[in-house]
């Protein structure tokens, strides 16, 4: 069940089901901030590439959902965090069809994609941290 | 449709000795609490026919219970098992045997209709019967008596807070069961001309589902000898690059099997997505939106539909 707190939504994620409620979840806060439309579904779409790869690789993990402004400007910011085995290669798993699980590989590159801001922070043994921010246009 | 009764499927709740342990941390429940216990147990066991009959007696009056009244069979069985949980109550080991005790109780009432939520009602009055009867004996000590009944009373919470985790568990077994039901239901292929099939595709496609979609429609395009698919994705709440593989899979799939697959009701913004996530949709024929899909495999199945001028429809 998604938590909200002061810093926002906290949507654990352990199997599929938890990967629409963190969609749904990101998608109703991006609307709250003033989103509309494409931008919603690009939102809703790259939560779901990051938390697939929490559910694939990671088993389980949460994902933090957040309404940020900086310089007069608004936006959501999206944190996923896991302690699965980590990316030994990030460059790699940063590239188009790579992909260690049998999938498209479009995860990570493509998260990027969709998203205004990507940081990826990874260490193996340790976990994964990825950070990505959407801002409205003004 | 199929029957709808889960309970054939239903597993017994069982707790473990942790989740045992770790009710007993809540209530606080500690080695001191033992001899306290024991101290009250001649006390209960004098009176535990009286007090099981006072349970039952306050049960009566709800209307809510009248369910276990009308089945006289198991209302003695019911009273006979409630007499032996007041007795282990006040035994001083709560480990699985008790809690199955418990266990067997509730699958009981449940057998009945009755509802659980009356439980905490008249257990209340019954450790008030108990704390009443506990402090009549107290003599010249009644702190140490009251000690002694409070040390009973965190048994009373220990259980409650099992049968709270036993509805919890049970809630949950629903729902998985109900889940497991509406995946069944919901990938349907229906055959609309010779040839020509429609799967439509409503909800979330999980990997789980979009396996059982795929076999599905493989069986059926074998069966139907189908040469055209239209597979309507209106209904799909979200697609995501996992989803686009499965569907793009099940294409490559029908294709082996001699059936083009024509995928409808991508929305703009799903499209716009996909194609910023970087998936390759060019594998894919696709089309607006069902009607349209249905067009074009009509006629590339030599299909021609025409309307009769004198439609009763039209005139009307």
């Amino acid at each position: 069940m998604p938590v909200m707190g002061d810093d926002g939504i906290t949507v654990t994620i352990a199997n599929e089901s938890d990967i629409v409620t963190a969609r749904q979840m990101g998608r109703a806060l991006s609307e709250q901030v003033g989103f509309q439309g494409s931008d919603l579904t690009i939102i809703a779409t790259a939560i779901s590439e990051i938390a697939r790869n929490i559910v694939t690789y990671a088993q389980r993990g949460e994902i933090v959902l957040r309404p940020v402004t900086a310089n007069s400007r608004r936006g959501v910011v999206v944190v996923a965090r896991d302690d699965g085995p980590g990316i030994p290669d990030i460059a790699r798993a940063m590239q188009d069809g790579y992909s260690t699980g049998k999938t498209l590989g479009l995860g990570l590159p493509g998260a990027r994609r969709l998203m205004d801001e990507f940081e990826i922070q990874s260490e193996v043994g340790v976990g994964t941290i990825v950070t990505m921010r959407k801002w409205l246009r003004r | 449709m199929a029957d709808l009764d889960f309970s054939a499927h239903r597993q017994a709740v069982h707790l473990t000795d942790e989740d045992i342990a770790r009710h007993k941390r809540f209530v606080g429940l500690e080695a001191a609490d033992l001899p306290r216990i024991a101290a009250v147990r001649p006390i209960v066991m004098e009176r535990v026919d009286e007090l099981t009959t006072m349970f039952f007696d306050f049960l009566r009056g709800l209307d809510v219970a009248t369910p276990l009244f009308r089945r006289g069979d198991l209302l003695d069985e019911a009273k006979r098992m409630k007499r032996e949980h007041l007795i282990a109550m006040v035994g001083g080991v709560y480990d699985r045997a008790y809690v199955e005790l418990q266990l067997e109780l509730g699958l009981l009432y449940s057998k009945v209709g009755l509802d659980t939520r009356v439980f905490p009602g008249a257990f209340y009055h019954l450790m008030n019967t108990v704390g009443a009867i506990v402090m009549a004996n107290a003599g010249d000590d009644p702190q140490k008596a009251f000690q002694n009944f409070m040390a009973v009373k965190k048994i009373g919470f220990l259980d409650i807070g099992l049968m709270i985790d036993i509805m919890a568990a049970e809630r949950e077994q629903t729902i998985s069961i109900q889940q497991e039901a509406i995946r069944e239901l919901s990938t349907p292929v229906l055959q609309i001309r010779d040839g020509l099939l429609i799967l439509p595709i409503i909800g979330t496609l999980d990997s789980f589902r979009a396996k059982q979609l795929t076999d599905s429609l493989l069986r059926a395009i074998r069966a139907n000898r189908a040469k055209m698919v239209v597979m309507d994705i209106t209904g799909v709440a979200a697609v995501d690059s996992r989803v686009a593989n499965h569907l793009i899979q099940t294409v490559a799939a029908s294709r082996l099997m001699g059936a083009t697959v024509i995928v409808t009701g991508l929305s703009g913004d799903v499209a716009q997505a996909l194609v910023s996530l970087g998936v390759d949709l060019g594998t894919l024929n696709t089309v607006g939106d069902l009607q349209g899909g249905l067009e074009l495999a009509e006629r590339r199945l030599g299909y021609r539909i025409a309307r009769q001028a004198d439609s009763s429809l039209e005139t009307a």
